[in-house]
């Protein structure tokens, strides 16, 4: 049952680096978007 | 375990949101919107003004004519943009919210990732309803408050200015109240766990807003000043911590996340002094009181010394030690404005990027005098601890110089195009006279041949020439019609960015999010983590470090980005 107890106090990933590439992909994901969509 | 709550909390806040966007788009609450958008709203009763006016003249003339009245259609003030962009936030994030909220009440939910990440939905959306309420409607509550004191004559400063009572502070001082005088809602608590990764994202992002120049400007400021300060603090807790007795590992550990950047440094070196998760949790506990003190205080002290943007970025990014905390000081000081926090932020980036250095000193301080010290590989340490995200802001910032995501060659948000200028900002037959006239007045062969482009063409061809003739404009004797020529010139050529203004918004949401959630997570437990010893140097250090790095902003920085 433990198994998806995941998650540290401060973030819900499972650890700093999880975390540090997850915010990279979301940054270039949104700065696509807007090159897409703005121009 | 299941974590996704069965709780209405999601659609109720869903239905907020989609009935806020109704209410703009349909006008309802356009007189309350008028006292919160007051700048926005002086702009549209400008626009209906010149409308109005047009809009006479030509029914007259039709009239004249005998000819039906023209139909006309008004154009779109910052009031209309305002109050559209509200509306259409609070659609797409409010539909969002309703339909995950039905889902999850209609949804079994089973142990997995789908309940997991479901279970974040909801606290996102407390955090974004929150967000939605600062920025809208407390934030200019709290700006037209101050200046209407102001202007009353009750007091003779704008408090709401001065104590930045804007929607960064606000935003962190209702996170601070909602954990600590009402407690965060069960449903809520996992998505305001994702505050620290919409801050990262924000960083990451902040990359796109750098022009070379400025990197270049700034980054050899802060390599300086950071060096100075980073080494100089991690020094000073070295030696006050043997001065003091305290424990190797603790003074060490205390050393980095006093030194280099908080929280990440302090886990950084951790494994490499071998320190205890008490001694971790006494210098994270230092470090909060430190920075949440800071993160108010610096931005009054900012605003009453009269600081700049270059000035305060500095003095909070060198000054302030955790990275979360920097940003929501250089937002406070300047919250409609990217500028402080770009600043602050390069300072910051630059402190993280000193992190090796800080973790190799410590290693050899501590095996020096540890006895019985384990080596640990510090190559593995650095690759395992290294924070990405200061890459991801590096990478960013390399393919926006390069023009993937921004325009080539743009500062502070503008950038020079030849091709993009209009017909009617071309230059009339009377400026280029008037330039004619000052062709033997120019200085050097590329003076001459920038102005006689400008001349031929009407309007700057290069960014070289555009920068020529800005120091042609200065020349004392020069005619005040070629000057006014030159500088319509270079104003015609420079434009906004709007993929810049996109980022801005962006960032700026990312950071109140975030901003907000961190504060939910300053709770008095937390603060009570420090005490003894680390508290003492920590306190110390913190305020050598915050007077010392202010002293040496006011007097060698100057305001030149």
């Amino acid at each position: 049952m433990a198994q998806f107890e995941r998650g540290t106090s401060l973030s819900i990933f499972v650890s700093d680096r999880r975390e540090d590439f997850s915010a990279l992909i979301f940054a270039f994901a949104i700065a696509f978007s807007v090159m897409l969509i703005v121009g | 375990m299941v974590y996704t709550m069965k709780s209405p909390a999601l659609l109720i806040i869903g239905i907020l949101m989609l009935i806020w966007g109704g209410l703009n788009n349909s006008g309802a609450v356009d007189g309350m919107q008028s006292y919160l958008q007051k700048s926005a709203y002086s702009d549209y009763m400008k626009v209906k003004e010149k409308f109005d006016a047009e809009s006479r003249v030509a029914t007259e003339m039709a009239a004249a004519e005998g000819k039906p009245a023209p139909e006309m259609k008004m154009p779109k003030s910052k009031f209309d943009e305002a109050k559209a962009k509200q509306a259409q936030l609070s659609f797409i994030f409010g539909g969002a919210f309703v339909l995950i909220g039905l889902f999850s009440l209609a949804w079994k939910p089973k142990q997995g990732n789908l309940d997991y990440y479901v279970s974040v939905v909801p606290g996102i959306a407390f955090v974004l309803l929150i967000a939605f309420i600062v920025r809208w409607g407390l934030d200019p509550v709290f700006a037209n408050w101050g200046k209407a004191v102001k202007d009353a004559g009750i007091l003779t400063w704008d408090f709401a200015h001065i104590f930045n009572l804007n929607y960064v502070v606000l935003g962190i001082v209702i996170g601070m109240i909602v954990v600590n005088v009402f407690k965060i809602p069960a449903w809520a608590a996992n998505g305001v766990r994702t505050a620290r990764f919409f801050l990262k994202t924000g960083v990451i992002l902040l990359g796109t807003l750098y022009s070379a120049a400025e990197l270049a400007q700034l980054g050899m400021l802060s390599v300086v000043m950071i060096g100075i300060f980073v080494l100089g603090s991690v020094g000073l807790v070295l030696f006050m911590g043997k001065r003091m007795g305290s424990n190797n590992s603790m003074t060490a550990v205390l050393s980095a996340g006093m030194g280099v950047c908080g929280v990440s440094a302090t886990v950084a070196a951790s494994p490499v002094v071998q320190a205890k998760a008490e001694e971790i949790a006494y210098t994270i506990g230092t470090i909060l009181i430190w920075g949440v003190g800071c993160m108010f205080l610096f931005p009054t002290v900012g605003h009453m010394l009269g600081m700049g943007p270059v000035q305060f970025g500095a003095w909070a990014g060198t000054g302030i030690l955790n990275s979360a905390q920097v940003a929501g000081a250089a937002l406070a000081f300047d919250p409609h404005g990217i500028e402080t926090l770009k600043v602050a932020e390069i300072f910051n980036i630059t402190r993280v990027l000193f992190l090796p250095i800080i973790v190799l000193w410590l290693a050899a301080w501590y095996v020096k005098h540890e006895e019985g010290a384990k080596k640990v590989n510090l190559g593995q340490v650095l690759v395992a601890k290294f924070p990405v995200f200061v890459l991801g802001f590096i990478a960013m910032f390399a393919l926006s110089s390069a023009g993937v995501f921004a325009p080539a060659g743009h500062y502070q948000g503008k950038y020079f195009s030849s091709a993009e200028v209009k017909e009617d900002k071309l230059l009339k037959d009377k400026e280029t006279r008037a330039l004619e006239g000052e062709l033997s007045k120019m200085r050097t062969p590329e003076e001459t041949k920038a102005l006689q482009d400008l001349i031929a063409y009407k309007k700057l061809s290069t960014r070289e020439q555009s920068q020529t003739l800005r120091s042609v404009a200065k020349i004392k004797d020069l005619d005040p019609l070629a000057k006014g020529a030159i500088e319509k010139a270079s104003k015609a050529a420079t434009h906004d960015s709007k993929n810049i203004r996109a980022y801005r918004d962006w960032i700026a949401w990312l950071f109140a999010f975030g901003l907000i959630g961190l504060g939910m997570q300053i709770t008095g437990k937390a603060l009570k983590q420090a005490g003894g010893a680390p508290l003492i140097i920590g306190g110390v250090v913190g305020t050598l470090k915050a007077v010392g790095s202010l002293i040496v902003v006011l007097l060698f920085v100057k305001e030149f980005v």
